[in-house]
């Protein structure tokens, strides 16, 4: 996995420091981007309206940027699907500065590999990310009153409670293919400083001219890790609480016992790109000739058989490139834990072919390389 | 609301699911249907589902009126026939929304009704998914009391206004329970295949219902209020361009109000087409001309687009709020206008069958105040033109 390829996010990087908060500091570069012509746009959280909801924005006006929340803990949508809908039909065809968490860019980079948008034109910002809030907090508009909680967690590097539980269990919280990455979880200047790392000479040519000083630093991977190994023990520890150890066939049937058949899972899901899924398609319409031939044999038939299949044919489909966002289980109307259940399948998947998704656009997808020598022990 | 003069009073001393169930058993098995679907409880027993019942003897743990409404059961029956009718005559057990969606799907050719027996009972609404995911076991408490209460208050939003619980017109059998004496139910017929059935097991339709009838007139004009007021309250907050698109907001563009909608059945929506993909360029341009531009991109139209498409013939399910990750007022919303947009056509979604829906019949003299305001809209230009 992770382990196997060189990591390009542990070497010596060229860092930008901006003497103005985080988000204070990452606003100012945007704004900077956009007012010197740099980019054309720049994608990020926005509060819309007064009253509005916190939501994704694609922002040509410089003064737009002022109202923006960029490092808001909100994931409305992934926007490594938007991506792919926005460029679906051409690449972007302007340079575009995008503001997103890790697993969105892997999503992204993952849809490209399936030829469902470009990543063209685009430089991307993210973050060592913290984790967002399920979307039923935002909601219940109760996250406003825990920021102050979640920003001291992220400085700390801590556990940050209340967020997505596939958050707290995300271990791949540094981004892989960012041009630039700001330091944000167990950075203790966050009140300070906007400490961005250009990982790329994209990166480092739009920045170029910005007031800030500039030096070569080494990641300070001895945190990042032990974060990591925190949020392993964390995702051990939910992953338990979570039925579906076995994942044999009561388990699952008990597990989507409540699907509502909405497939919205799919529908919200970066990797289900699918225009039309099987499962929507006439192909998987039944007529009464089958519900009355289920009634012969069985006395009854249950209007709601197929959910469990649908949830294994799609767990079949995506797992490989599922990148753990947790969006899923975020707009389940049936509180399903989407979230473990992909995780766990994703994470099997993914180690069998040695894959992590959205690592390296130069990777192929798992079912589509093939090496004769492979799975012998399956034969 | 009256739909015959008579009707025939079962004893229900087990409770009203009880009786009904008996009745329902008693049918099948004199053959007045061949199956019968119904909600019942899932094998977890955290959840219900529709389910499709030959044998007598799997319905004993159905539930006529299960606490939660987790698929539109006009949804459920379009699955079932809109590749044809089968061999197996239906009787579908379903709530007074199901069956008037049915109806309106029926119109829309994604329903055949004609080996269907819709059977709707007096309802006392549903507890919202959200609500009993949280603990079912609680949620079928809360339901319990509340439905013997008539206590609309843990229902559904749009339940708690509801003023169409009871007969609609367009079912073949009312089951009515709303306060009639506690050990019995009432058996209302509506047309020749209702009337048949209670024929055929020796019914007789002689009990008089306009004690009942007073009472669900009653509780009728009382939610008739509460809609008014609730749907006063919802207008000053969602009228005007902008405070609607405040109000939708929130919306993640997922499409889930459109694909539980019992309404909504097109194979695929517009709104999820190619036709909805842009070039880059196109949205770069709608961005400059605001400054900045929402993504997801269209979701208002979608929903606008949405209510043109499907308000005349809402039923106000509540499926939508239900299904809404966001908890957007969608079911709220979509009752404003659609009550609106249903009296302006003079039309009640699922009423009969044999009434058309509004958009495929056109009538000469029909909203000439709309030209009016048309015409005068078109000579106010004209004279700031000259």
């Amino acid at each position: 996995m992770q382990e196997s390829l060189p990591d390009r996010r542990d070497r010596m990087t060229k860092v930008l420091r901006i003497n103005k908060g985080a988000e204070k500091g990452l606003k100012e570069l945007l704004k900077f981007l956009l007012e010197d012509g740099r980019v054309k746009g720049v994608v990020a959280l926005r509060k819309t309206g007064e009253d509005g909801a916190i939501s994704y924005s694609l922002i040509t006006n410089a003064d737009h940027i002022e109202s923006t929340l960029p490092l808001f803990p909100l994931m409305p949508v992934n926007l490594g699907k938007q991506l792919s809908l926005l460029t679906l039909m051409e690449p972007a065809t302007h340079p575009i500065a995008v503001v997103l968490r890790p697993c969105e860019l892997r999503a992204f980079v993952e849809l490209v590999k399936r030829n469902q948008g470009s990543l063209e034109n685009f430089l991307f910002i993210s973050s060592t990310c913290g984790g967002v809030y399920p979307l039923k907090m935002a909601v219940a508009e109760d996250i406003d009153k825990q920021l102050a909680q979640y920003w001291e967690a992220v400085e700390q590097g801590e556990a940050i409670p209340d967020i997505r539980p596939a958050c707290k269990a995300c271990t791949y919280f540094v981004p892989y293919t960012a041009d630039i990455t700001l330091s944000l979880l167990g950075n203790k200047e966050i009140d300070k400083q906007s400490v961005l790392f250009l990982n790329t000479d994209k990166g480092q040519s739009f920045v170029e001219g910005i007031s800030g000083q500039l030096s070569e630093e080494e990641p300070d991977s001895a945190t990042m890790e032990q974060i990591r190994k925190e949020r392993e023990a964390e995702k051990q520890k939910l992953s338990d609480e979570v039925e579906t150890k076995a994942l044999g066939i009561d388990d699952l049937t008990k597990t989507f016992s409540r699907c509502i058949d909405c497939h919205n899972c799919s529908k919200v899901c970066p990797i289900c790109y699918c225009h039309v899924c099987f499962f929507d398609s006439k192909d998987s319409e039944h007529g009464l000739v089958y519900y009355e031939t289920e009634l012969e044999k069985k006395g009854f038939v249950s209007m709601l058989s197929e959910t469990t299949f649908y949830h294994l044919v799609r767990l079949f489909h995506v797992s490989a490139s599922c990148v753990g966002c947790g969006l899923c289980a975020d707009v389940c109307p049936a509180n399903i834990p989407l979230w473990a259940v992909s995780l766990k399948t994703g994470e099997a998947v993914q180690k069998a072919f040695d894959y992590l998704p959205g690592k390296d656009i130069e990777e192929g997808i798992p079912l589509t390389t093939f090496k004769p020598e492979e799975f012998a022990g399956v034969e | 609301m009256v739909v015959t003069q008579k009707g025939a009073i079962l004893a229900a001393e087990e409770g009203t699911e009880k009786g009904i169930l008996n009745f329902i058993k008693q049918a099948l098995s004199q053959g007045c249907f061949d199956a019968v679907l119904i909600p019942a409880r899932v094998p977890t027993g955290d959840s219900f589902a529709y389910f499709l019942v030959q044998n007598e003897s799997f319905l004993e743990g159905a539930s006529p009126l299960s606490p939660i409404m987790p698929v539109q059961g006009a949804r459920v029956l379009s699955a079932l026939t809109r590749g044809g009718k089968g061999k197996k005559r239906i009787a579908a057990v379903i709530r007074p929304c199901e069956a008037r969606a049915a109806i309106e799907l029926a119109k829309l050719g994604q329903v055949d009704l004609e080996n269907m027996i819709l059977i709707t009972v007096d309802c006392p609404g549903v507890i919202p998914l959200s609500d009993y995911f949280e603990d079912p076991t609680k949620g079928n408490e809360v339901f319990k009391h509340a439905s013997q209460d008539w206590n609309s208050k843990p229902m559904r939003p749009v339940c708690r206004t509801c003023d169409k619980f009871s007969a609609c017109g367009g079912e073949d059998i009312h089951v009515g329970t709303l306060e009639t004496s506690s050990a019995s139910i009432l058996l209302i017929p509506h047309g020749a295949k209702g009337e048949d059935i209670l024929n055929k097991l020796g019914i007789p339709l002689e009990e008089d219902i306009s004690d009942w009838e007073a009472k669900v007139k009653r509780l009728t004009e009382e939610r008739k209020k509460g809609r008014k007021q609730t749907d006063e309250a919802l207008r000053a907050d969602i009228e005007g361009i902008n405070r609607l698109a405040e109000t939708f907001s929130a919306c993640i563009n997922c499409h889930n109000c459109m694909r539980v909608c019992p309404i909504c059945y097109c194979q695929q929506c517009n709104f999820d087409s190619n036709k909805m993909k842009f070039t880059f360029e196109d949205y770069i341009t709608r961005a400059e001309t605001r400054g900045s531009l929402m993504v997801p991109t269209d979701t208002l139209l979608f929903h606008i687009g949405r209510m043109l498409h499907m308000s005349l013939s809402c039923v106000s399910c509540g499926m939508c709020e239900d299904a809404c990750p966001m908890a957007i007022p969608v079911a709220q919303i979509f009752t404003l206008v659609g009550d609106r947009n249903q009296e302006a056509f003079d039309y009640v979604p699922g009423r009969s069958v044999a009434e058309p829906l509004p958009l495929t019949t056109f009538e000469e003299r029909e909203f000439q105040e709309v030209e009016q305001s048309y015409a005068g809209v078109s000579a106010r230009q004209e004279r700031q033109d000259d």
